[in-house]
């Protein structure tokens, strides 16, 4: 490779010059349309964007099968993205939209999202291309036209698109880390999903919190938890650890701070009350009390630790923990969503409601 | 005190009123006011000036009203004084100015600005009395201008016309080129008498420490500078002959009683000041006397009335300067006195003879050419006789006023030009000069009253043939003041002194009489009556009257005696200075005005091009929107582009 | 190693493929598919966040996106036919009354390309002679 296109940056200004020429050639025009030539330039453009990426951020992922699916799904979100783009047929443009639709799902998957692939599949492929296929029936133009063969200025726009991926593009090299450097304070991590036996110590962990604390359980109930904490910390990882540097699999660090400080907040709690009511032991009645708080937090916990647990079992526990997160921490947000819902729809059947006018 | 103040405030609230009918719309009765207001002033200020002068001592009442402004050391105060001087000068004023009025009631009857007329005639007696009465520098000066302003008004009366606006200008600006230096004298001498405006005051300062000489001489000279801008003398007397465009009651009122004696009233209220600078006066009289023989030059061979009058006028004053001038080697109580004498004479006839003017223009249905009319004696008696006596008073005939106060002038030069003292052949010089001067006064003015009056009857066809005497209100002020020009000289007792006594006893000219005593060590000797000086002057007006007698004697055109041609041309053409200031000084004003009006639209055009930068960055960005939605989108995105690169940059650093 | 950046590079692409078609392409709906592929950059970029971060709400707010492009896409469709009644046609050029008053619209003048004319059915040469009269009204059949 020649020495000057070893800079992250001429590489990207090599692919934005190119894709710039590739798009104005494509771009449907009544002159300097060249599909030919426009499709060579573009496919070089991409070809240097992908090496850009493989080179700055490396191997996507160390397995083959997801690498290359991984390539595959972003490959065709590209290629039919500039279908799009650049047909002159609306109607080929919006089948070329349901395939960019569906590599992203495929996207969507490898990062563990199966109700999003659901939902984005059942939304846009079903809903959305659907309607606007309708409309593009209702409006018909045979021959060349107006909106179909002309665009309103290419260069600039193509301008516009690819310095803006440019300019992205050039934010991400400059916050990645350098490609192969150590990760310092990483230890060495599982790339498996959690195993059987992983799962077992857990359920096990979870299940000792389970047990009625009598008085003289308290104390199994503090080894217990202190036990359980340790083995959690030893598959998950230490509550305040920094991320960095995880791979996919690496779910000692799928737990962020914020899950990590709820989960230390748990602890707390429960540890505490346990410790309020080790030294209450002599009054019944604070005892249960105690004893009862000590329980829920203690279930509280054991219901977190399922729910982290189930973060490798995909993809049932998926949609649960979307809901959860979703209800629990966006219930404001949900309400909005249905409120523009309802207002989106009223609005759109104020609009395009038949009028008594004749105006056409 | 009080009443004084009364009688200087009676011509405003007159002046006022007469507006006021004017603007009410009932024109005719502005005359009333005008004329009662004027004659309450004259009781009031006789009564003044009867308490005065019964007082006995020195007099002075002085109030000091508050200050007017004061910033710094500046100090503006209200403070009127009432001493013999001012008293003079104010009964003068108000007296005259009343028989003007009457004599103006009838003379612009049916003229359409009628109340106009009154109006500015009110305030110019305010202000003139403001300026007598003053006793700070800055009051002084408020009045010195103000008579000013109401002269360009009067001058410019008939506004329409041409000339007459250009007249006034011409007067107002000239007098102000005058007011320049007497306004930078005035700040000398505030600084000089330790930052004190009051005339009183800064007279006692100066007198205890006297200034170096060339400070002093500097000072005085520039006060005169306003006075030659007044009083119409050498380089700036231009104005006072095309001030005649006016009508003739304010000719009489302003151009011989009282504007341009003011100042000949600003060197006697200062000759504290001058007798400390014996170089001034010897400027002043200088100046003095050649004014008033360049102006009896060319009113040797005038044949517009009125212009000989003024003319006479302003030969008058430089008779009265030249008096003045003369306080550095003579007594200055003498030299005041000689002035303002003549200045008290002078007002009443020389104010008599441009009514009598008035009342031939009248008749003669606005014409004053003496080439188009003659021998008017038989048709306008009362005029004749009234202007007679006039003539004969300025022409300095023996026992009329005129002749008690041109002897008296004369008189005090000769003694000048006899003494000791420094410069004494010049004062001689200025000497032989007034005499000839007064010879060639009473030749003007009687070549002007055989030309007027005598020889065949001759009515200007503007006067549609039906001359006759004016009407009574015309014809009784010009006997009036016939009267007083015949005794008034006599009343006042020129032999034994009452005037000039009555005069002394003002503190100002008391003070510049001792400093003359201490500065010069000159024997105090007792002023008597110079029999020589009398019979010289004497001698010199009847030469006078014969001689145009003898020429004009049968009226009739004129006929230039043979080899006088040049001469006579050359004073009929006022030795052509306004020709020579027209091209010296007034082309190159006027050439600056039109460069300044050039720059001006040049700075107009240079904001209105400012004006265009706007706009025309407008033109350009204007198509910027193009009502097309992507166009803007595409802006955005371009703009975030460049701010994103900015930010990238900075960040890779 | 991570592929965070991967997928972000991605995201990238598609936003900035998506933003060319809105400003460059004049049919309402290829812009709106433009706009709407510009919105699945962004769900891709929040659901790679939120995978290496560990944190649900990524895939939480990809779940926003899409109700909200759900919600744009009726209220823009329904826009689009109001204008199509109007203007009988989908080109956003057509409405341009909101430019500064003055300014003439922006007309495209360069000619379309024709469609290729439709080829003419084959025929066959002629054959022999025709009679005199055929050949005299159809000169081009004949080789002179």
């Amino acid at each position: 490779m020649p020495p000057a296109l070893a800079n992250p940056v001429a590489q990207l200004a090599l692919a934005a010059v190119l894709g710039l020429l590739g798009f104005y050639l494509l771009l449907p025009k009544p002159r300097l349309r060249s599909v030919a030539g426009g499709t060579f330039l573009v496919i070089a453009a991409f070809a240097v964007l992908a090496g850009f990426v493989y080179l700055r951020f490396g191997k996507p992922i160390e397995s083959l099968l997801p690498d290359v699916l991984f390539c595959l799904f972003a490959g065709g979100a590209v290629l039919f993205g500039t279908l799009l783009v650049t047909n002159r047929n609306p109607a080929r443009g919006a089948i070329a939209f349901a395939f960019v639709i569906l590599s992203t799902c495929g996207l969507f998957l490898l990062l563990a999202a199966p109700f999003l692939v659901a939902a984005t599949i059942i939304i846009y492929a079903g809903a959305i291309i659907v309607t606007f296929l309708f409309v593009l029936m209702l409006s018909q133009v045979t021959g060349p036209s107006d909106e179909n063969d002309r665009t309103r200025e290419p260069l600039l726009g193509s301008l516009a698109g690819f310095a803006f991926i440019g300019l992205l593009l050039m934010t991400l090299n400059l916050s990645a880390a350098q490609p192969g450097a150590a990760v310092a304070d990483a230890p060495p991590l599982p790339v498996e999903p959690l195993t059987k036996a992983d799962r077992k110590l857990l359920a096990e962990a979870a299940q000792e919190l389970d047990t009625v604390p009598t008085a003289d359980d308290l104390v199994k109930i503090q080894a217990a938890v202190k036990a359980a904490k340790d083995k959690i910390a030893e598959i998950v990882g230490e509550p305040g650890q920094p991320l960095s540097g995880a791979t996919v699999f690496d779910r000692h660090r799928l737990f962020a701070q914020g899950t990590a400080d709820a989960r230390e907040a748990a602890f707390l709690r429960a540890t505490d009350k346990l410790q309020r009511a080790n030294v209450k032991m002599e009054d019944e009645a604070a005892l249960a009390t105690s004893v009862d708080g000590a329980k829920a937090a203690a279930k509280k916990l054991r219901d977190e630790l399922a729910l982290y647990s189930g973060y490798g079992q995909l993809p049932a526990r998926n949609v649960a923990n979307v809901g959860f997160v979703l209800y629990s921490e966006h219930i404001l947000a949900v309400e909005l969503a249905g409120t523009l819902l309802l207002v989106a729809t009223i609005g759109a059947v104020a609009i395009a409601g038949r009028r008594k006018e004749a105006t056409a | 005190m009080f009443w004084a103040l009364v009688a200087l405030l009676l011509p405003l609230a007159g002046g006022l009123l007469s507006a006021l009918c004017g603007l009410a719309r009932v024109p005719k009765l502005a005359a009333l006011p005008a004329v009662l207001s004027f004659a309450a002033a004259a009781v009031l200020s006789l009564m003044v000036l009867s308490d005065v002068y019964h007082g006995g001592g020195e007099l002075r009442f002085a109030a000091n009203l508050g200050t007017w402004f004061s910033a710094g050391h500046l100090t503006a105060n209200v403070t009127f004084t009432l001493d013999p001087l001012s008293l003079t000068m104010l009964c003068t004023v108000t007296f005259i100015a009343t028989w003007i009025a009457v004599f103006s009631a009838s003379y612009m009857h049916g003229d359409a600005g009628f109340a106009r007329y009154f109006a500015v005639m009110g305030l110019f007696v305010f202000f003139m009395c403001l300026l007598v009465l003053a006793d700070n520098f800055f009051l002084l000066v408020a009045g010195w201008e103000g008579v000013g302003l109401c002269s360009y008004l009067l001058v410019g009366y008939y506004y329409a016309k041409p000339s007459a606006a250009s007249a006034a200008r011409k007067a107002l600006l000239v007098t102000r080129l005058g007011d320049v230096g007497m306004i930078l004298g005035i700040f000398l001498l505030w600084r000089m008498g330790g930052y004190a405006t009051d005339l009183s005051v800064l007279f006692e300062r100066i007198g205890n420490n006297p200034p170096p000489a060339a400070e002093m001489t500097t000072a005085c000279l520039l006060l005169f500078c306003g006075a030659v801008g007044k009083s119409a003398q050498l380089p700036l007397y231009v104005w006072l002959p095309d001030a005649m465009e006016g009508p003739t009651p304010v000719s009489a009122l302003i151009h011989a009683a009282t504007m341009v004696t003011a100042g000949v009233y600003l060197l006697a209220r200062c000759a504290p000041l001058f007798v400390l600078s014996p170089d001034a006066q010897l400027a002043v009289a200088i100046v003095g006397g050649l004014t008033a023989f360049v102006a009896a030059f060319i009113a040797l061979a005038q044949y517009d009335l009125k212009r000989v009058l003024a003319y006479s006028t302003v030969s008058q004053l430089g008779f009265m300067f030249m008096a003045l001038g003369c306080g550095g080697v003579v007594s200055p109580k003498m030299t005041v006195m000689a002035a303002v004498f003549h200045l008290f004479t002078h007002a009443f006839f020389k104010a008599l003879l441009f009514l009598g003017s008035g009342s031939v223009m009248h008749a003669m249905g606005g014409v004053i050419d003496m080439r188009k009319f003659g021998g008017l004696r038989k048709v306008m008696p009362v005029t004749h006789a009234t202007f007679l006596i006039g003539a004969l008073a300025l022409a300095g005939f023996p026992l009329l006023s005129g002749f008690w106060s041109k002897d008296h002038i004369l008189h005090v030069l000769s003694d000048a030009g006899e003494t000791r003292m420094k410069y004494h052949n010049t004062y001689y010089a200025v000497f032989l000069l007034a005499a000839l001067t007064a010879l060639m006064t009473a030749f003007y003015t009687f070549r002007a009253y055989f030309l007027t009056f005598w020889g065949p009857v001759k009515i200007p066809h503007e006067a549609h043939g039906h001359a006759h005497e004016s009407p009574k209100m015309m014809t009784i002020p010009l006997i009036v003041l016939a009267v007083f020009a015949l005794g008034v000289g006599a009343v006042v007792d020129p032999i034994t002194h009452g005037f000039g006594h009555f005069l002394d006893r003002t503190p100002s000219i008391a003070r510049a009489d001792q400093l003359y005593f201490k500065t010069t060590n000159m024997v105090h000797t007792e002023h008597e009556f110079n029999w020589t000086i009398a019979a010289i002057s004497a001698v010199l007006a009847g030469v006078g009257i014969l001689a145009a007698a003898a020429l004009y004697g049968r009226g009739g055109p004129e006929k230039v005696p043979a080899g006088l041609g040049g001469l006579h041309s050359l004073s009929a053409n006022r030795l052509y200075v306004d020709e020579v200031y027209e091209a010296t000084l007034v082309k190159p004003v006027e050439g600056l005005a039109v460069a300044g009006r050039q720059f001006d639209s040049f700075l107009d055009a240079f904001a209105r091009l400012l004006s265009y930068l706007p706009r025309f960055g407008a033109a350009v960005l204007r198509p910027l929107q193009n009502g097309l939605v992507q166009f803007y989108a595409l802006g955005m995105i371009l703009g975030l582009g460049v701010f994103l690169t900015v930010i990238l940059v900075r960040s890779a650093k | 190693m991570i592929s965070l950046w991967h997928f972000l590079a991605v995201g990238a692409v598609l936003f900035g493929l998506g933003l060319i078609g809105f400003l460059t392409r004049r049919n309402l709906i290829t812009m709106f598919l433009c706009a709407e592929m510009m919105l699945q950059g962004v769900v891709l970029n929040f659901l790679a966040f939120g995978r290496y971060h560990g944190n649900m709400s990524g895939q939480v707010f990809g779940l926003f996106i899409i109700t909200v492009a759900a919600c744009e896409a009726g209220l823009a469709l329904a826009l689009f036919l109001t204008l199509y009644r109007r203007g009988k046609s989908l080109d956003s050029a057509d409405w341009q009354t909101v430019r500064e008053a003055g300014l003439p619209p922006t007309v495209d003048t360069d000619p379309l390309p024709r469609p290729p004319a439709e080829p003419l059915p084959p025929t066959l040469p002629v054959a022999g002679r025709l009679p005199d009269t055929f050949a005299a009204s159809h000169p081009e059949t004949t080789r002179a």
